[in-house]
């Protein structure tokens, strides 16, 4: 059998457990630089809040601020995660994580007889060491227990635990499941099953195999078959691959025209980029920069343009990235035009132990020294939270009111975040 | 000033599933005598391990105000508080009442009945009632505190 154990609104909750206060308000969670909602809690979905409403717009249809709005606070989620995924290590025989807030546990050899008491016992321990509430499916293959997962979640009687052990009960669960929700049917093969008058998971499920086969590929009928009982996804090859791209893109919350502005934001992506490498020991070959206009303003003028540079040796020091990166911006850079986005990204990724190095313009020492500056970096920016220690050209100049003075800001914004309350010593207060 | 600063910064870290330990030079290949020390080398003391029972259930909070101030629990110490750990009676717990964080000791009598204990004669006993939102949010199994920082003047 296997499990999966799903977080309830997880960024909610997270922001709830050190807030009781807001056990029952309807909260939200915003989006990198506070673009838009990433996360409702019950209430808020209950109001009609939709994932990915503009946070200026949250505040336009709801203004009475009965609504409270969190930017993201991902070090008080990663930290909350990896205490999750450490009890289920310690209770499940084996535990692969799929995401922040879901894993999937292999229940091989663990007996049926009790496995239901097993599950509402897992997931109150849970609740009761992290204050988070989890949602646990068992069947027998992972797109089933995934459905489980959703009744568990959906339906208080279950006590958070649903188990899909026989023939009846995955038909009972499949009848009422809509296609369209089922754990790999996009929606373009969605839009092609209504087509054809199928609309429910038991539907699809009892489609002949040979025609799923033809029409929807390997794909779709590993779904098949995963929701006719048979485990065949495997996750053990998917969850350790190491990215070939990584990117770092954003929208800007107003639009911007100079060259310094997007400049800093540029310098932020390329940073992000090479922490991203760093993290999975790599280094890359290449990394482009892409500005685009506001495509939704059609009075206005349009431009989009990216360039690429040819690292002589492959790297992953913040130094280079940003450097080459803010090059590249320079050459690509147009006046005025109003820009909404723009992205770095970096290709040519190989393992940072294969390098080779250039013959001519290879410096062993001082890619030592910009490799220790780069340590010393992730291990702060670990330690006290991400963006601590940036590079100059990572932030914003502001001049103090009588022009004197520079004061040098983050260009990330998150105005509404909470405190680091699990990371951070003295930021969880009690009286 | 410069050094104060990067102590506070080491100071705030707070991982709690790592272990601390003095490290030793264990193995590799040592030409000569082997030390004679060698067979001591595992007896080092780890705060973590000592006073972290539960490393996923525990969190660390600051205190603020004074209603535990009797016992000598005073604003700036530190609680280890373990969410895995069954209230008892008179355990030092982190309570949650009507959406408020509080430090009291529990008092657990006949009936179900609960009084949140203060150790401040300024503050009375809350005794919760029908209708309270009230959970233990965690029991504090430490309290640790600096005896440099002087808080009262004593003579």
């Amino acid at each position: 059998m296997v499990g999966l154990v799903d977080c309830d609104n997880f960024f909610c909750s997270c922001e709830r457990v050190f807030r009781p206060d807001l056990a029952r308000v309807p909260l939200v969670v915003l989006s990198n630089n506070d673009g838009c909602v990433v996360a409702r809690s019950a209430e808020a979905k209950k109001m009609g809040v939709r994932e990915g409403l503009p946070y200026y717009q949250l505040l336009e249809q709801f203004p009475d601020g009965k609504i409270v709005a969190f930017s993201s606070n991902y070090t008080l989620y990663g930290d909350l995660s990896a205490r999750i995924m450490q009890i289920l290590r310690d209770e499940a025989p084996d535990v692969i994580q799929y995401s922040i807030d879901e894993a999937f546990l292999v229940l091989d050899g663990v007996g049926e007889d009790g496995l239901k008491q097993w599950g509402e016992r897992l997931c109150a321990k849970v609740l009761r060491y992290t204050g988070m509430p989890v949602s646990l499916g068992i069947a027998p293959s992972k797109t089933l227990a995934k459905v489980a997962s959703r009744y568990a979640k959906k339906y208080p009687g279950y006590r958070k635990c649903c188990l899909m052990a026989n023939e009846t009960q995955r038909r009972k669960a499949l009848e009422s499941f809509p296609v369209e929700d089922v754990w790999g049917i996009g929606r373009r093969i969605s839009a092609s099953l209504q087509m054809q008058g199928v609309t429910t998971a038991l539907q699809f499920a009892s489609l002949p195999k040979d025609m799923v086969r033809k029409r929807y590929h390997v794909t779709g009928e590993q779904t098949w078959r995963e929701l006719n009982g048979e485990d065949v996804i495997r996750l053990e090859c998917m969850s350790d691959t190491k990215k070939k791209t990584i990117m770092t893109s954003r929208s800007f919350p107003g639009m911007l025209t100079e060259m310094a502005d997007l400049g800093t934001h540029v310098a932020n992506y390329a940073a992000r980029c090479a922490v991203k490498l760093r993290r999975q020991q790599s280094v890359c070959e290449m990394v482009t920069v892409f500005i685009q206009s506001n495509h939704f303003r059609e009075d206005l003028l349009q431009y989009d343009a990216s360039a690429s540079h040819t690292f002589a040796t492959a790297t992953a020091t913040t130094g280079e990235l940003v450097n080459a990166s803010l090059r590249l911006l320079e050459k690509i850079y147009r006046q005025g035009i109003y820009y909404k986005r723009a992205g770095v990204m970096v290709s040519g990724v190989g393992s940072a132990l294969a390098l080779q190095p250039d013959l001519f313009e290879f410096n062993p020492a001082e890619r030592a020294k910009q490799m220790n500056v780069c340590a010393a970096l992730d291990s702060i920016n670990g330690r006290m939270g991400a963006d601590t220690v940036v590079l100059g050209a990572q932030q914003y100049r502001q001049k103090s009111a009588d022009g004197k003075s520079v004061k040098f800001v983050n260009a990330i914004r998150r105005a509404l975040k909470s405190p680091d309350y699990t990371t951070v010593l003295g930021s969880f207060e009690v009286c | 000033m410069r050094v104060k600063q990067m102590r506070t910064l080491i100071l705030y870290k707070s991982h709690v599933s790592v272990r601390l330990a003095l490290p030793y030079a264990d193995g590799g290949v040592q030409a000569g005598f082997p030390s004679p020390a060698q067979d001591y080398l595992s007896e080092t003391i780890d705060l973590n391990h000592e006073l972290i029972e539960h490393p996923s259930a525990t969190f660390y909070a600051r205190v603020v105000g004074d209603s535990m101030i009797e016992e000598g629990i005073a604003e700036g110490d530190l609680l280890v508080v373990d969410r895995a750990l069954e209230p008892e009676h008179g355990d030092l717990a982190v309570c949650c009442l009507n959406g408020e964080f509080t430090l009291k000791r529990l008092r657990l009598l006949d009936g179900n009945r609960v009084m949140l204990m203060p150790s401040n004669r300024r503050y009375r006993p809350i005794e919760i009632c029908e209708g309270d939102d009230f959970r233990v949010w965690g029991v504090v199994a430490y309290t640790i505190k600096s005896n440099r920082r002087r808080r009262t003047r004593l003579w």
